[in-house]
């Protein structure tokens, strides 16, 4: 219950902060409005602040499970930290109710603003924003999507599985390259192995997240994500989908089905029981856990020494995962928007910026420098190697 | 009047933490039933559900300017913010986006907001310490706190 919260907070405030300003303003529209004050400019006070209570009360949920939404002191060795009162069951079932019409409402603004619009159905369905690659996914028994229980499973550009394993076994099929140039290490397919940053069945290059999750999944576990989930791969063609900007359809689907699963836990008689935690006596040796993170498979493996202090811990996050991938997505966009003659515009710095925002990712945000804002350089080469021109937002001075 | 003061930033990365070094030095010495003291390590659209049911805010982080010097305090205001209204994360919005969105959304928020910013040295080193020239500052700024908790 309190991860699938966390679910809906985590895709409300990506979608409607960070993906929605691409589309409901345009992927070249003025940069000084293509934020989320632009969209709600457009789409009206009201939906903001629809937004902003539901991811609200997505927050309030963790935040009374877990003592704090963000940073919760709430997971512990043998299991939670306290009881959920039937109280605070009554509260999180009609906030539940809430979310799961909200998330039906953001489906049915994307499909007006995204899918009704042929330019913006072109941009998702078109080939500058399509990586055919390997997926990556946690699934439960009947091949369901799951955020925290359940096997890893890899399929191909086909959506064939090709394999699946335990959390555990995780060493055996993922190993990471390193490239002098980057500090962050290019996850890949043991079974294909490093075959540089190329596209497809021969490369080794996989994806996680939520569009990552369908494709590896057999379906959706509650009726309404299901639907929604038939119509995606219908509209798109079937499965599975390689199209980018497509995660962020995923990405709603996933919330209805996590509001659809809040809903359905928060009634649960079991989900106010005392029984919260069986301490453990047993000194730790070793131990992986894998989770779906908003943007990914999170893997985390740890081994302690015999007074079970950690010695060594090993995390691949969802943008690790993703980061091959990332490069060519971004490589890709800016190759096929630069045309020899034509003028390259702000609007192409957005263009490749969508291919970044689209994996979410979540590269250390915490530094605190003004002016704040995301630095990026577009240069641009003719074929004799010789700069033609620099294109740069928010750069130091040199 | 309810007023809050909120420490900001990661107490295990250096310097990083002198926002929530300063929130600990003043919980002791503060009025709980006038001043809500709490430290976080939040940003973005999390600051509208800190900030709302307080009239004054007072915030205290770290900060990293190009001429900067460890050590330095600036008192600032959401205003100075302005010229970030960029993504500064492509995670989350920015400070100046999260309470512009409050405003426009209507948003009970709190009338005035006062940033001091710490200049630092160090944010990327794991330590439950500051830098010395940044932890000398910590009872500077308690100080200028206070102050701006009896008025200036």
């Amino acid at each position: 219950m309190f991860y699938c919260a966390h679910m809906v907070h985590s895709h409300i405030a990506h979608f409607y902060a960070l993906a929605a300003p691409d589309f409901v303003l345009g992927p070249t529209s003025d940069p000084a409005e293509r934020n989320i004050l632009g969209v709600v400019a457009k789409v009206g006070l009201e939906i903001g602040g629809e937004v902003i209570k539901h991811r609200a009360y997505a927050q309030d949920i963790q935040n009374t499970i877990g003592g704090k939404a963000t940073h919760p002191v709430f997971g512990l060795p043998g299991g939670i930290s306290k009881p959920v009162t039937e109280e605070e069951r009554k509260g999180f079932e009609e906030k539940a109710r809430s979310e799961v019409e909200f998330a039906k409402f953001s489906l049915k603004l994307f499909n007006d603003v995204v899918l009704e619009n042929k330019d913006y159905l072109a941009l998702i369905t078109g080939d500058i924003y399509t990586m055919k690659s390997y997926y990556m996914g946690l699934v439960d028994s009947q091949n369901r999507i799951n955020f925290y229980d359940g096997d890893v499973r890899v399929v191909d550009e086909d959506g064939k599985e090709i394999v699946r394993f335990s959390p555990a076994e995780y060493l055996d099929y993922i190993a990471e390259h390193t490239e002098p140039w980057s500090y962050l290490k290019f996850p890949f397919l043991k079974k294909t192995g490093w075959k540089g940053f190329i596209e497809g069945r021969e490369s080794g290059i996989y994806r996680v997240s939520p569009l990552a999750r369908l494709n590896v999944a057999d379906g959706m576990a509650t009726p309404l994500a299901q639907a929604e989930y038939e119509k995606m791969y219908q509209t798109l063609g079937g499965k599975p989908v390689h199209a980018t900007l497509a995660f962020h359809w995923a990405r709603l689907i996933e919330l209805l089905y996590a509001a659809e699963r809040l809903l359905d836990l928060s009634q649960d008689k079991e989900i106010t029981s005392p029984e919260v935690r069986t301490i453990p006596t047993a000194t730790p040796d070793e131990g992986v856990g894998i989770v779906e993170a908003p943007r990914g498979t999170l893997i985390h493996h740890y081994q302690t020494d015999n007074n079970g202090i950690v010695q060594k811990a090993n995390l691949i996050v969802a943008t690790c995962h993703n980061y091959p991938a990332m490069n060519m997505s971004i490589k890709k966009v800016a190759q096929a928007a630069i045309k020899k003659g034509e003028e390259v515009s702000e609007g192409l710095l957005n263009m490749v910026e969508m291919a970044f925002r689209a994996y979410d990712p979540c590269f250390g945000c915490a530094t605190h420098t003004l002016p704040g804002q995301m630095p990026m350089e577009v240069t641009i080469y003719d074929s004799q190697g010789e700069v033609v021109r620099r294109l740069s937002q928010n750069l130091p001075d040199r | 009047m309810k007023t809050l003061v909120l420490g900001l930033g990661n107490p295990i990365l250096s310097d990083d933490g002198v926002g929530i070094r300063v929130a600990q030095e003043l919980k002791d010495s503060l009025d709980p039933a006038e001043v809500t003291v709490t430290e976080a390590g939040v940003a973005g659209l999390d600051f509208l559900d800190l900030l709302t049911p307080y009239d004054k805010a007072i915030i205290i982080d770290a900060i990293q300017t190009r001429e900067g010097k460890p050590g330095q305090v600036y008192r600032l205001k959401p205003e100075d913010f302005m010229a970030t209204q960029h993504a500064c994360s492509p995670h989350d919005v920015n400070f100046a986006t999260a309470l512009e969105l409050g405003r426009r959304l209507g948003i009970l928020l709190p009338q005035e907001i006062v940033v001091f910013a710490v200049e630092v040295e160090n944010v990327t080193t794991f330590n439950e310490r500051c830098t010395p020239k940044v932890a000398q500052t910590v009872p500077v700024v308690v100080d200028m706190v206070m102050r701006e908790l009896n008025g200036g």
